[in-house]
């Protein structure tokens, strides 16, 4: 296969997991007496994962790139537990904090490994401005240290596995690119058009092995409410008239 | 789901053997069988019975944007300002009363962000309280530094690009001083023009451009 051709297969299977992620639009949140929310990213290529909380299963068989819950946990130390028809993954424990929001992803480390490992990021849910939406970008893939590039331009540098970088953007519709630190080639995943949601974090998951063709995106668009007042139609800074020679005289010369 | 799904199958058939987990790449030394014994292998993920092991928590990239929103605005010569978020009401933005006091609105970008204009206004005077600080602008010149402070010490300068005097009823419509999608930058809005007393005051805005001098620290 050429690597144009890869890349083209890529760029396809990038966009089916952005349609297919985009689905994972879940709620804003809603703490009960001092509960956390707890959402699961499934980042492992090629496999459906069963998932337990606490030793209970709260989800079977997530395929790759989806994301499920919110499923609700009190605060204190919980246990998430990934198994694969009946064989035990890998099962890690984090500190949840009351009224809280976590993405627990299972994904593959950076390098070849295919041994899974766990990363749990919290969830900023403060409300986004108005107009706008909060784009987070984790890189939870196979690759080094990569650029993530936001329609062409580097907004993103030298992010390695388990980080991740945040940004708020205007609603519209980006074209996002991950490539390796400092270099336009060759690019890991993308270009893939991605619309992010206004009022909302949108979460994006980069995920998968290129050696292995599987990078794949998981999103998790979590809606938190917007802030911040509506555009003006017009700014009134003068009732004195004081200033005026000055404007007068300062108005000619920058003409 | 994906072709890829299929293809990958084999490998996924694979990890299934591996019931212990390593953190960085190096092969399982054995498949453990679920149910080994815990003191076989303490740090072993697959005892059942034991605590497992912690999660790593996500980080920012030390690459991440710093943002900030505004609270203290320097103009060239030195004279500063504290900024307060403004918003608007009915149309209008309501800039701080106290005429040494600007108003970020707080619909617009944080300095620091990667799209949209960050816009701050503030009087050029009041009949109560005679010269405002934005009067300052109007001597405002292309090249000048402005700097933006924030909490915790952040800071981004801008260097001037324009200064421009727009009428008050196209400030809105025709000029792009509160757009919030192109490039970033920072605009300082104040009143100037002709001023006439009993017909809404001055006529025009004094809008001043900035582009970042690279990124918010």
């Amino acid at each position: 296969m050429t690597a144009r051709a890869l890349r083209r297969l890529l760029t396809l299977v990038v966009l089916l997991g952005a349609t297919v992620g985009l689905a994972g639009l879940t709620a804003g949140p809603s703490f009960a007496a001092g509960s956390a929310d707890v959402y699961v990213v499934q980042g492992l290529p090629g496999r459906s994962v069963d998932v337990a909380v606490d030793g209970k299963t709260v989800a079977k068989g997530v395929k790759t790139a989806a994301v499920v819950g919110p499923f609700k946990v009190d605060p204190g130390s919980r246990e998430v537990t990934f198994s694969d028809g009946g064989t035990e993954l890998l099962s890690r424990s984090f500190d949840v904090k009351a009224r809280s929001s976590w993405d627990v992803v299972v994904h593959l480390p950076e390098g070849g490994s295919t041994d899974p490992t766990v990363t749990v990021f919290r969830n900023d849910t403060s409300s986004v401005p108005r107009g706008k939406a909060e784009l987070v970008v984790a890189h939870t893939a196979t690759v080094p240290a990569a650029d993530i590039r936001v329609n062409g331009k580097v907004l993103f540098s030298d992010v390695a596995n388990g980080q991740s970088l945040d940004l708020t953007v205007p609603v519209a519709t980006y074209k996002v690119a991950i490539t390796p630190t400092g270099k336009k080639s060759p690019v890991y995943l993308g270009p893939v058009s991605l619309t992010v949601k206004g009022g909302a974090v949108n979460r994006v998951y980069a995920l998968g092995d290129p050696e292995k063709n599987t990078m794949n995106v998981a999103v998790h668009v979590l809606a938190t409410g917007s802030s911040g007042s509506k555009r003006p139609d017009k700014v009134d800074t003068g009732t004195g008239g004081e200033a005026a020679g000055a404007v007068r005289f300062l108005a000619r010369l920058t003409r | 789901m994906s072709p890829t799904s299929l293809r990958t199958a084999a490998a996924a058939g694979l990890l299934a053997l591996v019931a212990s987990v390593t953190a960085c790449g190096a092969p399982a030394a054995a498949p453990v069988a679920p149910g080994a014994s815990a003191s076989a292998a303490p740090s072993s993920p697959a005892a059942s019975d034991g605590p497992a092991p912690p999660a790593s928590v996500g980080t920012p990239a030390a690459s991440n944007r710093v943002t900030f929103v505004p609270t203290r605005v320097d103009l060239p010569g030195g004279a500063a300002a504290p900024v307060e978020p403004a918003v608007t009401r009915d149309g209008e933005l309501a800039v701080p009363e106290n005429v040494q006091h600007v108003g970020w609105w707080d619909g617009s970008a944080r300095a620091g962000d990667p799209f949209g204009n960050t816009v701050i206004a503030g009087h050029v005077d009041s009949a109560t309280e005679g010269l405002g600080f934005f009067a300052r602008l109007l001597r405002v010149e292309k090249g000048d530094t402005i700097t933006l402070r924030g909490a915790d010490g952040h800071h981004l300068a801008y260097a001037v690009t324009s200064v421009r005097t727009i009428k008050k009823d196209a400030l809105a419509t025709g000029s792009a001083a509160f757009d919030q999608t192109g490039d970033p930058h920072l605009v300082l809005i104040t009143c100037g023009g002709q001023y006439r007393r009993g017909a809404g005051g001055y006529d025009s805005n004094v809008v001043v451009t900035a582009t970042p001098k690279g990124l918010a620290r």
